[in-house]
């Protein structure tokens, strides 16, 4: 048995009647990076916000580190680290004080300051007021936070979001080094599918509230990989034999398009259509990208 | 307690710094060159209780409702400038911890203005050469009912401040309400009820030349300032618990 570190069921979050995050299953499992994927308004952050206990759902439940999160709250807290929206951060202080500020609710040791800032590649910054910061440094000061009380759960709401691509770069290496490093599971939202394609492991798509797409990015590649076109000379009788084969298929602009199917199988359906007498034009491949199929499940299409 | 006792220390380091200081210093200070230049006529020598009178008048009519407030707010404006309400709740924290945390933090800062106030009156009166023994029953019970009537009101702004996420409108609307105190401190019908008022009414001297709302005495003053101190942090607790971050 897989252990769950945050399973909801049900979640629902509605506002004056308006619902923003409707039946939600999310399921997350202990030392995976989840991506939280969906387009701006789709109830990502409304989601992590009831996660951390900021709003309260209208319905539904919570677990995490498979405890009801209400009753729970503070030991439950006590294992997460968070980064929600636009970091958080007191703007006259310096990074070291926002860092101890922090770290004096959780009691944890002043070395962990030291680590953190380094773990963030903020050492040597650590003594001017944040306000001067870029979006940045104070995003990665965000992120020292979250890890400060060497969280098991790591739940980072849109962590490069305003940053350059070299800092997107900087962070996505530093979250995918952490379930490694530290066995830190993390929740990771964006509304860029290619973020998440290159640090996640699994992905849940959420649109107008609901999930519409949860399992692995590996499978998700599958379903995105697109069909096979074969141009060839009587497709009607050539589609007889590929249903006969039970390779399924069907024409479309006289042409007999074919679902995916592995090497060994087209070399031997078109062996077989070769046998029968059958001239084959062109066998091409359709791949449909990844960003196609995304925009296709939050665009309302069915999978 | 012990989170409430970090709590406090983490809002000790976000409060720190040279305004606040500023502003604990800020009315003592005042209230320096009124005491000393009160009641200068040569054939009297002034008493401890006059120098107290006129020293507390401009400090517990006007500085003590606005230093309320605008502790209320400074202590609020950290966490509401820059998204620091869902980083704080989103720590091992009780929301009511922190409204407590908070709440206290403003009291105490209110508490060293009555103590760097004390030290003032002290000061003046001795450089006046005041006659008499220091009345330390008068000048302590002026202080702490001071102190004490203010926690209402900063109670009152405390559940304002944490609503609002503007610096400016708390301020603003506690000012708006100080202003009439000079007013409201002659009526003994209505004096005592306003929160903006009592400071002022429990810090007087209680001489002879008792007037308006200063008619009351101060046992009933202070049940009426309790009785609105538990409603107010009780309301700003509860819109607390509930307020979504």
């Amino acid at each position: 048995m897989k252990d769950t570190v945050i399973e909801t069921k049900n979640l629902l979050k509605e506002y004056r009647g308006r619902a923003a995050v409707k039946n939600l299953n999310l399921n997350i499992t202990k030392g995976e990076i989840y991506g939280f994927l969906g387009p701006n308004g789709a109830g990502k952050t409304t989601t992590i916000r009831m996660l951390l206990g900021l709003i309260k759902p209208t319905s539904g439940s919570i677990e995490i580190f498979g405890k009801e999160l209400r009753a729970n709250r503070m030991q439950i807290l006590r294992k997460v680290g968070s980064l929600v929206e636009s970091p958080s951060y007191y703007g006259h202080l310096s990074a070291w004080d926002n860092l101890e500020a922090i770290r004096r609710i959780l009691g944890v040791p002043k070395v962990r300051i030291a680590e953190v800032l380094e773990i963030v590649s903020l050492t040597g910054e650590e003594t001017r007021p944040v306000k001067g910061f870029s979006l940045g440094m104070k995003q990665r000061l965000g992120i020292a936070a979250a890890l400060l009380g060497s969280p098991e759960l790591l739940i980072l709401d849109e962590p490069t979001n305003g940053l350059d691509p070299s800092g997107i770069q900087e962070i996505r290496s530093l979250i995918k080094r952490l379930p490694g490093e530290q066995g830190i599971t993390v929740l990771v939202s964006s509304h860029l599918l290619s973020e998440i394609e290159q640090m996640a492991g699994t992905v849940g798509i959420i649109r107008e509230g609901q999930m519409v797409y949860q399992d692995t990015i590996a499978h998700l590649q599958q379903q995105a990989a697109g069909h096979l076109r074969l141009a060839l000379s009587e497709p009607e009788t050539a589609l007889m034999t590929a249903v006969r084969r039970g390779c399924g298929g069907e024409l479309q602009e006289g042409r007999l398009v074919l679902p995916r199917m592995s090497d060994a199988r087209v070399s031997l359906l078109v062996k077989e259509l070769v046998e029968e007498g059958h001239a084959i034009y062109r066998v091409e491949e359709h791949r449909q990208s990844l960003e196609e199929f995304f925009l296709q499940v939050v665009g309302g299409g069915e999978l | 307690m012990r989170t409430f006792l970090r709590i406090m220390s983490a809002e000790c380091m976000k409060i720190a710094g040279f305004r606040t200081w500023l502003l604990i210093l800020l009315s003592p200070l005042i209230s320096l060159p009124i005491g000393a230049l009160s009641d200068m006529q040569e054939d009297r020598v002034i008493t401890w209780q006059v120098l107290l009178s006129t020293m507390s008048a401009v400090h517990a009519l006007l500085f003590l409702p606005v230093l309320s407030g605008l502790f209320a707010a400074l202590i609020c404006r950290n966490e509401h400038s820059d998204g620091g309400w869902k980083q704080l709740l989103a720590l091992p924290v009780t929301r009511t911890s922190v409204y407590f945390a908070k709440y206290a933090l403003i009291v105490a800062l209110l508490g060293a203005v009555q103590l760097l106030f004390l030290a003032g009156v002290l000061g003046v009166g001795w450089y006046r050469g005041t006659e008499g023994g220091v009345p330390w029953g008068l000048l302590l019970n002026s202080l702490f009912g001071g102190w004490f009537a203010c926690q209402p009101l900063a109670a009152l702004q405390l559940a304002i401040s944490q609503g609002w996420s503007s610096f400016g409108a708390p301020l603003a609307l506690n000012v708006c309400f100080t202003i009439p105190n000079i007013l409201i401190a002659n009526s003994s019908t209505y004096g005592p009820y306003y929160p903006w008022v009592q400071p002022v009414l429990a810090m007087s001297p209680f001489g002879e030349e008792r007037f308006g709302a200063f008619n009351l005495p101060l046992e009933s003053l202070m049940i009426v300032v309790s009785g609105s101190l538990l409603l107010f942090l009780g309301a700003g607790l509860i819109a607390f618990w509930r307020k979504a971050v």
